[in-house]
């Protein structure tokens, strides 16, 4: 579904990500760990199409990004770490956006929008502007949009952050449920409780180069990720 | 503590002096003097002394016919509205909206200390824009009248009722704005029609200013009369000024009396206000079937809801939507007197005219900078535009057609008065159809192309792209200068090509340059945008 081969991005001189090579199937949980800036953010945002990358190749089924960005962005979603999403509009309205340029009718948007805007609760704030909502609430709204047009592949950065339990659960819940359907979900996080719970593999990054991937059981053996991870950073 | 606070609050309001707006880092110290300075020269030297003038003017008329009184009451009420009008967004923002209301409550700071200090803001800023009116005022009349020790000490408790006064006034205004800001649906429309009431009305006033007073000032014995007789509270606070004790006493009394009022309510309300969010009603969401739209028609959709969203945004960049038809309709009204006055003045030359009709048509177009900052307004939420399905080059085609709507349907009303009431052959009645309509069009495609190459995505204010973007200076000086470039050079040339030539070689330029910058800004500009 998924595959980045020798991705390599610099600012300046320095290399944010280096040589970097995953491959997600459908199907999959991937979870991306890593310490504050080890190229983690820069990795999805290159994947997503909105950073280029000077070596490497990304291919979303297939596509490349570089060659296909549109066509690529049409079976991603991305949900960023910090949702800055359009204030001057209403809940409702932002979704309609998006909606429109995923080209989903009304009848599925409806459909859509009621069944997650309802789980997580949103529904009576829907009308109400952006500007208006919590860091939770947009986060809820990031999430919401992301699955409207029923994309094949979701790229998520730091997604719990700023949900209440019960939503955090709800969107562990859909993950699973999307991956179940033959979807795939590459997402980074620094709750290893979460990612050793809900990832089905995982890939930790440091400076920029991956230093270990694979299955959860193969990557964490008899440890805990956390002690793994720990382990990795000390090295 | 409470020099501590008000520090911090006069450092947040001068802020822009120590530090860049756009780059968040601090000025040198010879930059910040040469800052200050400046304020100071405007503040002193241009407001305080075309008050200085007028305050000489009204001086000389009152203290002829032995009326100084009648000279406190009018310099007194432009102190009062200058200072009102000046603190009164400071107030809103300074007294029931500041963002560091949690942080500084939950301080072991006294809640007495903190209204103390917001209040203390609140007047040092009254002070300052009344503060221009009100010395001038007063040494004028020391000056000019009478300087006893009684008229001086007059002037002080005047100068000091004036700015407890303006002081509650602002408190009172400043909640009036809070309540209207926090309560109001289409608050950026009726904040854009205040704004323009508010201009239209500062501009009426400036240029009937002179006039009003030089009636005043010839009739000041009369309307002196007048208003003692039908209004001694009046007459009793401009005594104050010429040292009458009495009404020193009572206006000190009724001041103070209403500033412990103000300080009593402001500090029963406080916390309450301080603490609350936005009470506005919420709108229930309502599930209803939703329209479908196209790519382009959905980002359309999307730039139309962030012009309309903010009042600085109309103002400051598509003040020509509603300069354009103003326009038009002035002509129908007082155009054929106006034209036809002006063809003569140009020796019978009706060329001339339908070149400066198209020039100042031209200009009007100017007025609209909206593609210009449309790509920098995109901030934060810029990589909801990078990570969706939708190409660049749409994003800025869309930006790019909004303004040429904004523009397009206005500027069509006003060349349809402009045709119907110049009586002109039916070739230049064409060229004025067609020379702004091109140019408006070049406008924008050239607003667009700086937009994408001046953007800027990180800004603390949307100010700074709106007004003190590079992309928006150029454009509009830009347009200007285009303007001049169009219309001088026939003054020079105008008898040896004629209109039709000269005008015909500008539409091939214009459109031409229009076809070049559409051509960048779908491939280089979409793909400059597609990195920022």
């Amino acid at each position: 579904m998924l595959r980045i081969e020798n991705l390599t991005k610099t600012y300046g001189d320095k290399k944010a990500v280096d040589n970097l090579s995953l491959h997600i199937h459908a199907g999959e949980i991937y979870g991306f760990i890593g310490h504050n800036g080890a190229g983690k953010t820069t990795t999805l945002k290159c994947v997503v199409g909105i950073l280029g990358f000077e070596q490497g190749e990304i291919f979303i089924n297939g596509s490349s990004v570089k060659a296909s960005p549109v066509e690529c962005k049409k079976q991603i979603a991305y949900i960023p770490d910090n949702p800055d999403l359009y204030d001057y509009m209403s809940g409702i309205k932002y979704l309609n956006f998006v909606a429109d340029i995923f080209g989903v009718d009304s009848e599925t948007r409806q459909e859509r929008i009621r069944k997650y805007a309802d789980a997580f609760e949103l529904t009576k704030d829907l009308a109400q502007p952006i500007s208006s909502y919590s860091h939770g609430m947009k986060q809820k709204l990031a999430v919401i949009a992301a699955w409207l047009h029923a994309p094949k592949m979701i790229i998520m950065d730091e997604p719990f952050v700023g949900l209440d339990p019960k939503a955090a659960f709800i969107l562990k819940e859909m993950m699973r449920e999307h991956c179940n359907q033959g979807g795939a979900i590459f997402f980074s996080t620094h709750v290893l409780e979460v990612a050793e719970k809900l990832c089905d593999k995982v890939a930790i990054i440091k400076q920029g180069k991956l230093i270990q991937s694979g299955t959860m059981e193969e990557v964490r053996g008899n440890e805990s990720l956390e002690e793994v991870f720990l382990e990795l950073e000390a090295e | 503590m409470l020099k501590v606070l008000l520090k911090k609050q006069l450092f947040e309001v001068f802020r822009g002096y120590f530090y860049n707006r756009k780059t968040g880092k601090a000025r040198s110290k010879a930059n910040s003097i040469v800052l200050f300075i400046l304020f100071a020269f405007l503040m002193i030297g241009v407001v305080g002394g075309t008050f200085a003038a007028i305050a000489i003017g009204v001086c000389i008329g009152c203290a002829e016919v032995n009326m100084g009184w009648l000279y406190f009451v009018i310099m007194c009420g432009f102190a009062l509205v200058l200072g009102a009008a000046g603190s009164v967004f400071n107030t809103y923002s300074g007294l029931y909206l500041p963002k560091d209301n949690d942080l500084l409550l939950s301080m072991p700071i006294p809640v007495k200390i903190l209204i103390t200090a917001r209040l203390l803001n609140v007047y040092l800023l009254g002070v300052m824009y009344s503060g221009v009116i009100m010395l001038p005022t007063l040494f004028v009349y020391w000056v000019i009248a009478d300087a006893d020790i009684l008229t001086v000490l007059g002037g002080i408790v005047l100068f000091l009722i004036v700015t407890i006064v303006v002081l509650i006034l602002s408190c009172l205004l400043g909640w009036v704005v809070a309540k209207i800001s926090l309560k109001l649906k289409n608050k950026s429309f009726i904040i854009v029609l205040i704004a323009l009431a508010l201009i239209g009305g500062y501009y009426v006033v400036y240029f009937q200013l002179q006039a009003w007073i030089r009636t005043l000032v010839a009739n000041a014995a009369i309307y002196g009369e007048n208003i003692k007789e039908s209004a001694y509270g009046l007459y009793l606070f401009g005594r104050i000024g010429e040292g009458d004790l009495f009404a020193m006493a009572l206006y000190s009394a009724v001041t103070l009396l209403l500033l412990a009022l103000t300080l009593f309510v402001l500090s029963r309300g406080f916390l309450k206000l301080a603490t609350s969010t936005s009470s506005v009603s919420k709108v229930r969401y309502q599930e209803k079937k939703a329209k479908e739209k196209s790519v382009f028609g959905a980002l359309l959709t999307k730039e139309f809801a962030r012009f309309i969203s903010s009042p600085a945004y109309m103002l400051n960049n598509g003040i020509g939507v509603l300069l354009i038809p103003v326009f038009g309709v002035f002509l129908l009204i007082k155009g054929d007197e106006l034209l036809n006055m002006t063809a003569t003045a140009f020796g019978g030359r009706t060329d001339l005219v339908t070149l400066l009709l198209c020039a100042v048509l031209m200009l009007l177009a100017t007025m609209n900078d909206i593609a210009a900052p449309s790509v920098s307004l995109e901030g934060k939420g810029l990589w909801i535009l990078q990570s969706l399905p939708v190409e660049a080059k749409t994003v800025l085609k869309a930006k790019t057609a909004m303004h040429l709507l904004l523009t397009f349907i206005p500027l069509l009303f006003s060349e349809i008065c402009a045709a119907i009431v110049w009586k002109a052959p039916f070739a230049e009645k064409l060229l004025l159809f067609v020379v702004p309509t091109i140019f408006a069009v070049f406008m924008t495609l050239f607003g667009s192309f700086l937009g994408v190459r001046h953007a800027i995505t990180e800004w603390t204010t949307e100010i700074i792209p709106l007004k003190q973007s590079a992309a928006v200076t150029i454009a509009l000086f830009g347009g200007w200068g285009f303007v001049a470039l169009f219309a001088l050079p026939y003054f020079l040339l105008g008898l040896l090509t004629g209109l039709a030539p000269y005008v015909a070689a500008w539409i091939v330029i214009f459109a031409a340059a229009s076809v070049l910058l559409y051509r960048w800004l779908v491939t280089k500009g979409a793909e400059t945008f597609s990195r920022l």
